[in-house]
């Protein structure tokens, strides 16, 4: 699945993606096609890059405050290329050109396939890469300002003969045109061309202007085949670098921590934290609890009363996954993941009455799907509250079966239930819950939160909380409804 | 030519057609080649819009050419691009693309021919003009035009040029009153700036009113066709502000509510209201604003109708120019004649 199929599925990881402040349509793009990257050294080294461009952008922004507020307010300040220049600073000035060069960068990737396949690239397409390759000099002078590390994990290759064959007259300039030194007969038919006023004469000569010029473009065209391979490499490289800036940028914002690898071990977060919630609880004045969480290898079976977040901590788990395997920083103080082949959800309701698809029949098509997934790769699953749609005897069967299933795997499952019972080989986690003093009567979805603890604690019991009543009662449920339920249950 | 001199001033012009056949296109050619010839400021031409529309589509006429003089900088699309009959270096390319291909902006290196095009919103054209006031362009020109379909508007730019004529009316008395009529649209008064604030933050379409905070609520009319005669307009205050093109029936409805109604339109361009409609808007005490204004600095006038009437050159200009307070000219007679008979 690619990262841009998961912002789809998952609104806190297209939060995420939104949050990055990408300065180009290639970073974009190359971004959202990305796969789970699932080597560890390749990872590392996503890691160490993302470091490297860390301390570049904290360098950079340090000197940056440090500089006297003077200058002027740009004339056209809606267009972004205006920012402010600090001066004499080699640091800050490189940062705010390298940053220059990718507002610049244009999505060129459809022309260099052309020019690949040995199609003629027009006067517009030439234009295009001649702009190209003088924003990759730029780049690279900046880069190497910056330092070696960021301009060795740049690496931008050298595009100089590219600059070179279309500035013939090495004005250094990206301007371009079919300049009068691409073809000696150019420059005389044009001298003609300025002079005459006959219509017809002009006609003629334009026709013949524009048939050589044809004939420059295909030239050229063929002189800059060989270089589609760089030229594509520069505009990648590019794009890469703003991804990584962009990286850096959100792991300084948002603090975000490198995560550590433990292969084939627990995945275990101190203090995780869904970002999309927390800054959207934050708005509302609202409280955030950041969870701590330890995934050990097989499964784990978590338990808590209904609104302990349940959901949300299955989410998260799958967020942080997602985005360390994508090679982001994760929002957590601390973080230990294992790498896994695929995080596989079965959250939330795939009910679609269009297509004669029940709750019920999309859940076990989704828990098949990775039943047989899980036999031959090592993955991440998330399941939330399997078989609560069907009635209890049988549905406490589906879920005792699937937890002995995942129990036996060699990757990372947690399941959460409201089933009591479920008796297999795990590791016991129960939602804190609700803090015992908190009634103040009757309370309201949005409201409820306040008493809630969010924390996980270890559990030996195979029984669940049985709150549900006591949850509906605060909420300020039906009080015949509630009578009714109670003296079913024999209570008072 | 006084007017050519005053618009070196300016740092934008749009050339506006009050009808097609009104000699926009001459009025056009006329101005950049006066100013290529006085060398007095840098100049960069673009157009309202793109449009794949080589031909006339009323009087299949062909569409015409603007010529662009050596050293001068223009914008088209792609497309055109390709078809132009100078020699250029590009200097810039848009990322963006347009049905006619990307918009790219060169600079001549020879006079000659070429089909301009140009962003299609308004804050495209803004942009455009800023960039090139910082690339050092002394003077950009647009190719305006007067249409509902486009949403780029030529009251963005400082100054306007509009060219009339027989087009408009065969008779002097008719296209007097109709022309000094556009000027009064042009004219009108801009609201305090905290308002035009509000309203200019972003882009709103439908009828909106602005409430006792100066903020704009939406009265939830998406055309001023579907309001309903039961539908109180004024419940968030008397000021109200259309996105979009207002229309005679609108200002009629306006007119039947009362007193001290203030209505706010984006520009000129967005009325397409009669002398009428107006005058018994104002006289029932509604007052009119535009958030855009620009300023008409000459009238240029095409005599000759695509029908063949040919009105008095003479006494069209000075009719214009006494009715309006600015100068008229006949552009074709002074490309014809030369310009010492004005």
């Amino acid at each position: 699945m690619l990262l841009k199929d998961w912002t789809k599925e998952m609104a806190s990881l297209a939060y995420v993606v939104d949050a990055l402040e990408l300065l180009t349509s290639a970073g974009r793009r190359v971004l959202l096609a990305q796969q789970l990257t699932t080597n560890v050294s390749d990872l590392e080294r996503e890691y160490d890059n993302v470091a490297v461009a860390v301390s570049v952008c904290k360098a950079a922004d340090k000197r940056r405050h440090n500089e006297p507020d003077n200058a002027a307010q740009c004339e056209c300040c809606d267009t972004p290329q205006h920012e402010r220049k600090e001066r004499g600073d080699g640091i800050g000035e490189a940062f705010v050109d390298l940053r220059h060069c990718l507002m610049e960068l244009h999505d060129l990737h459809g022309t260099l396939q052309l020019l690949k396949s040995h199609t003629v690239l027009s006067e517009v397409d030439l234009f295009e890469v001649k702009r190209l390759a003088h924003i990759n000099a730029r780049a690279r002078v900046a880069a190497a300002a910056l330092g070696e590390s960021l301009s060795s994990i740049m690496a931008l290759p050298d595009l100089g003969e590219v600059f070179a064959l279309l500035d013939p007259d090495g004005t250094g300039v990206a301007h371009f045109y079919i300049y009068d030194s691409y073809d000696s007969r150019l420059a005389d038919l044009r001298k003609q061309l300025r002079a005459t006023d006959d219509a017809a004469v002009k006609t003629d000569l334009m026709a013949q202007h524009d048939a050589l010029q044809q004939q420059v473009m295909e030239s050229l065209s063929a002189q800059l085949h060989p270089y589609s391979n760089s030229l594509m490499q520069s505009l990648e490289r590019l794009a890469y670098t703003d991804i990584l800036l962009a990286k850096a940028k959100l792991a300084i914002d948002w603090e975000l921590v490198r995560p550590v690898l433990a292969c084939d071990a627990a995945t275990c977060y101190e203090q995780l934290w869904e970002p999309r919630l927390r800054h959207h609880n934050e708005q509302q004045g609202l409280r955030y609890q950041p969870i701590d969480v330890e995934l050990r290898s097989g499964l784990t079976l978590v338990s808590g009363a209904n609104m302990s977040g349940k959901t949300v901590m299955l989410k998260t788990v799958a967020l942080a996954q997602l985005m360390a395997q994508h090679g982001f920083y994760v929002p957590a103080a601390k973080a230990t993941v294992s790498p896994v082949a695929a995080v596989e959800l079965c959250i939330g309701d795939g009910q679609d009455e269009m297509s004669g698809l029940s709750s019920f029949a999309w859940e076990i098509g989704r828990i098949s799907h990775i039943l047989s997934r899980s036999r031959s790769e090592r993955l991440l699953i998330l399941v939330d509250e399997p078989a609560r749609t069907t009635n209890p005897v049988e549905g406490r069967a589906i879920v005792q079966a699937l937890c002995t299933l995942l129990s036996q795997g060699h990757g990372l499952a947690v399941v959460t239930t409201h089933y009591s019972g479920i008796v297999v080989q795990c590791h016991r986690l129960r939602v804190r819950g609700f803090v015992e003093d908190m009634a103040t009567v009757p309370l309201t979805p949005q409201s409820i939160n306040r008493f809630i603890d969010y924390s996980l604690l270890e559990d030996s019991d195979t029984s669940v909380p049985q709150e549900a009543l006591r949850i509906a009662a605060l909420l300020g449920a039906d009080s015949d409804l509630l009578a009714i339920a109670n003296s079913q249950l024999g209570v008072g | 030519m006084p007017f050519v001199e005053a618009i070196t001033k300016r740092r934008s012009l749009s050339i506006v057609g009050l009808e097609k056949n009104t000699g926009k296109t001459v009025c056009l050619n006329y101005i950049l080649r006066r100013l290529d010839e006085m060398a007095k400021v840098s100049v960069s031409v673009t157009s309202i819009g793109v449009d794949g529309e080589q031909v006339d589509s009323v009087f299949a006429t062909a569409k015409p050419e603007v010529r662009i003089y050596r050293g001068m900088r223009f914008v088209t699309s792609e497309g055109h691009y390709v078809g132009r009959r100078l020699l250029s270096c590009l200097v810039d390319v848009d990322s963006n693309r347009t049905a006619m291909g990307r918009l790219v902006t060169a600079e001549a290196l020879s006079s000659g021919e070429v089909i301009l095009s140009g962003p299609s919103s308004n804050i495209g054209l803004q942009r455009l003009l800023a960039r090139e006031r910082a690339n050092g362009v002394g003077l950009t020109i647009v190719d305006g035009a007067l249409s509902r379909l486009s949403l780029a508007s030529p009251a963005v730019t400082e100054a306007m040029v509009l060219a009339t004529g027989a087009a408009v009316s065969p008779s002097i008395n008719e296209l007097v009153r109709k022309t000094v009529f556009v000027k009064r649209l042009v004219d009108l008064p801009q609201p305090e700036p905290s308002l035009r604030n509000a309203l200019s933050a972003e882009s709103r379409r439908g009828l909106w009113a602005v409430d006792a905070d100066g903020l704009p609520r939406d009265l939830g009319i998406q055309s001023a066709l579907l309001i309903n005669a039961d539908t109180d307009l004024l419940r968030y205050g008397k000021t109200l502000y259309v996105g979009g093109a207002v229309s005679g029936t609108l200002l009629s409805r306006l007119s039947t509510l009362g007193r001290g109604i203030a209505l706010v339109v984006d520009d000129f361009t967005k009325l397409f209201i009669t002398p009428e409609a107006l005058l018994s808007f104002e006289r029932a005490g509604g007052r009119l604003f535009a958030l855009q204004k620009s300023n008409l600095v000459a009238l240029t006038v095409n005599p000759t109708s695509p029908q063949g009437y040919l009105l008095d050159s003479h006494r069209l200009c000075d009719a214009l120019s006494e009715a309006t307070g600015i100068p008229a000219y006949d552009v074709m007679k002074i490309e014809r004649f030369g310009n010492h008979l004005t």
